[in-house]
């Protein structure tokens, strides 16, 4: 018993880290048409500029406060120099774009931050274990998915109960009849843009305590990110938070029983997933 | 660029190919090699990406699969080189026949994602299986061999040099031929309007299945020639990078012109060896000048001289 809730936890709190990041993901692709690779490397600034925040004021839940506004300025300002230029073109030219973007920042980071990991210490509060059902589990895992489970019901209440965010459910949906309805599609866009790297930043921040920040950390959430999306259907926010813990089970139980081929399992996951709905479990056809 | 023109560059870029490795120093000449090895294998990548509008993100695995069957062969068998280009180049097509047949279920951006995801499964699988591929230390020392059995070696840098030079221009005229036959008419129907193409009663699914197995083969041919002529495969060459840059090729060149690829290889290639050597953050500088060329070059290296020629007619 405690072994099987060990190992729930252990699931649920990677499919938070997952969320996050693939939320994010997923709303860029339903409002701008998007798929953004340079999605992860926005996870990634955000796990380094939480060592930087913490490192100079000492406050864990400071930086995660400041880290996600920083991480989503950078990214909505890199969206309206960029990509708002070439919206006109087949997605192909998008995310080749978002390629170069990443490229581009996660060469940056190296620069500014040499290539070694850069551990960040979880607050007090979160250090050390708590009991759960006969287990010692460590607190700041439980956080992430307190964590995970809050930020998706923010968002969905944003969506669902908000008027910006009914505008953003109509952008989504057509855009150019919210455009003639008198909705600013391009500021949509920047502003959804930054928010999703602000989750994308915000998991960096919740990651760094656990996994450290790393070169490389953001291609392999990008890569996780996918598969989740695409097993949740692009561009479907109950899609995203259905394929993060789907991938998030994958990955912690195969990890357990069949080491070797852990990585293997989610894919085949996906493929099973995909003989059945080639559009996700959310997802509409295209 | 005008038919007489390129007919004219044609003959001008063979002699140059046959007289280069005369004029190159020994360093420049195996630089021209890789050139024209990751040439075929953006080129293989237009394939399906120019000319049936499949966009790939995981064409690195079949330049991996290549690269990992023509080193096997070679170190277990020494044959011939020849013998292990076909045994590449098929291991790539008959692994890339199921996952073609999965990812072409879907189309965009899931097909992409599609790709990429059995490109890493396969870049895990060549990490891991370390009986096999020697894990993340790849398989090294593989030897050049000869041309055929008893013929002359091809140790000698010239000679693989040719070998690859012919290699890649066969390559050319095939895919030519191909994008030009019925088959790549429609192929090009697909791409222009694949709801169309179905409702005059053909099944486009076939048509998606055998592009992208035939791409694979070349990109596995690529890979190929690859290994003996670095004398290694690692797993570093089925790396979802490698796919990326192969599109950032492809876009450079002039997506849909086999030649643009070619050539946006060799400047992309060109560009990394020469920020390479005045900064070890060249990457940055790639990344900007690749963003560069999506928002003002979209027809890439090919588009925008076809368009000073036109304006120059």
């Amino acid at each position: 018993m405690a072994f099987v809730a060990e190992q729930l936890l252990n699931a649920l709190a990677l499919a938070a880290l997952l969320f996050l990041v693939s939320a994010g993901l997923s709303l860029v692709f339903g409002i701008l048409r998007v798929v953004n690779f340079a999605h992860g490397v926005f996870y990634m600034l955000g796990a380094y500029l939480a060592f930087t925040a913490v490192t100079v004021s000492g406050q864990f839940w400071l930086s995660l406060l400041l880290v996600p506004p920083v991480v989503g300025i950078v990214g909505a300002l890199l969206e309206a120099s960029t990509l708002r230029f070439i919206y006109r073109r087949p997605p192909i030219y998008q995310l080749l774009l978002t390629f170069g973007l990443a490229l581009i920042l996660e060469e940056s980071v190296h620069v500014l931050y040499g290539p070694t990991a850069k551990g960040v210490d979880p607050p007090a509060l979160l250090q050390g274990s708590v009991q759960v059902l006969g287990a010692a589990y460590p607190r700041y895992r439980l956080f992430l998915v307190v964590l995970g489970v809050a930020v998706g019901v923010a968002v969905w209440l944003f969506l669902t109960r908000t008027r910006a965010g009914l505008v953003v459910r109509a952008v989504a949906q057509n855009s150019e009849m919210a455009d003639c309805l008198g909705a600013d599609v391009p500021r949509v866009r920047t502003l959804v843009f930054g928010a999703a790297c602000a989750l994308a930043g915000l998991g960096g921040a919740a990651a760094a305590p656990m996994t450290t920040a790393y070169l490389g950390m953001g291609v392999g959430v990008i890569v996780d990110a996918f598969v989740v999306v695409v097993i949740g259907g692009l561009g479907s926010f109950g899609g995203s938070m259905a394929g993060s813990l789907i991938v998030g089970a994958a990955q912690t139980w195969g990890a357990f029983y069949l080491p070797e081929t852990a990585m293997v399992i989610m894919y085949a996951v996906m493929g099973g997933i995909l003989i059945f709905r080639p559009w996700g479990l959310f997802g509409q056809e295209e | 660029m005008t038919l007489a023109r390129t007919r004219a560059l044609a003959p001008a870029a063979l002699a140059a190919l046959a007289i280069l490795p005369w004029v190159l120093a020994r360093h420049q000449l195996s630089i021209l090699v890789d050139l024209l090895i990751f040439g075929l294998f953006a080129m293989s990548l237009d394939l399906i990406m120019g000319y049936t509008g499949m966009v790939s993100f995981g064409h690195a695995a079949y330049f991996g699969l290549g690269a990992y069957g023509s080193a096997l062969v070679l170190i277990h068998f020494e044959p011939p080189i020849p013998v292990a280009l076909l045994a590449g180049a098929l291991l790539a097509g008959v692994v890339a026949a199921p996952v073609g047949w999965f990812s072409t279920r879907a189309t965009g951006i899931y097909f992409a994602m599609l790709t990429l995801a059995f490109a890493q499964l396969l870049y895990t699988v060549a990490y891991k299986w370390r009986d096999l591929t020697g894990g993340s230390d790849g398989i090294a020392g593989v030897p050049k061999t000869t041309l055929f059995w008893g013929g002359p070696s091809l140790a000698e840098r010239r000679t693989f040099y040719y070998l690859v030079a012919v290699i890649v221009v066969l390559s050319l005229l095939a895919c030519r031929a191909l994008v030009r036959s019925p088959f790549g008419r429609a192929l090009q129907a697909i791409r222009e309007n694949e709801h169309r193409f179905v409702s005059l009663g053909r099944d486009s699914r076939p048509f998606k299945l055998v592009v992208f197995v035939i791409a694979a083969a070349f990109a596995g041919l690529a890979g190929a020639l690859f290994a003996p002529f670095r004398g290694f495969a690692s797993p570093e060459v089925m790396f979802w990078v490698l796919s990326g840059q192969g599109l950032m090729m492809v876009i450079t060149g002039g997506i849909g012109t086999l030649v643009g690829p070619l050539i946006g290889a060799m400047v992309f290639l060109l560009v990394q060896e020469i920020l390479s050597s005045y900064t070890e953050h060249w990457m940055i500088f790639t990344g900007a000048v690749f963003v560069l060329i999506v928002i003002f070059l979209p027809g890439g290296v090919v588009g925008a001289a076809r368009r000073w020629f036109e304006a120059r007619a």
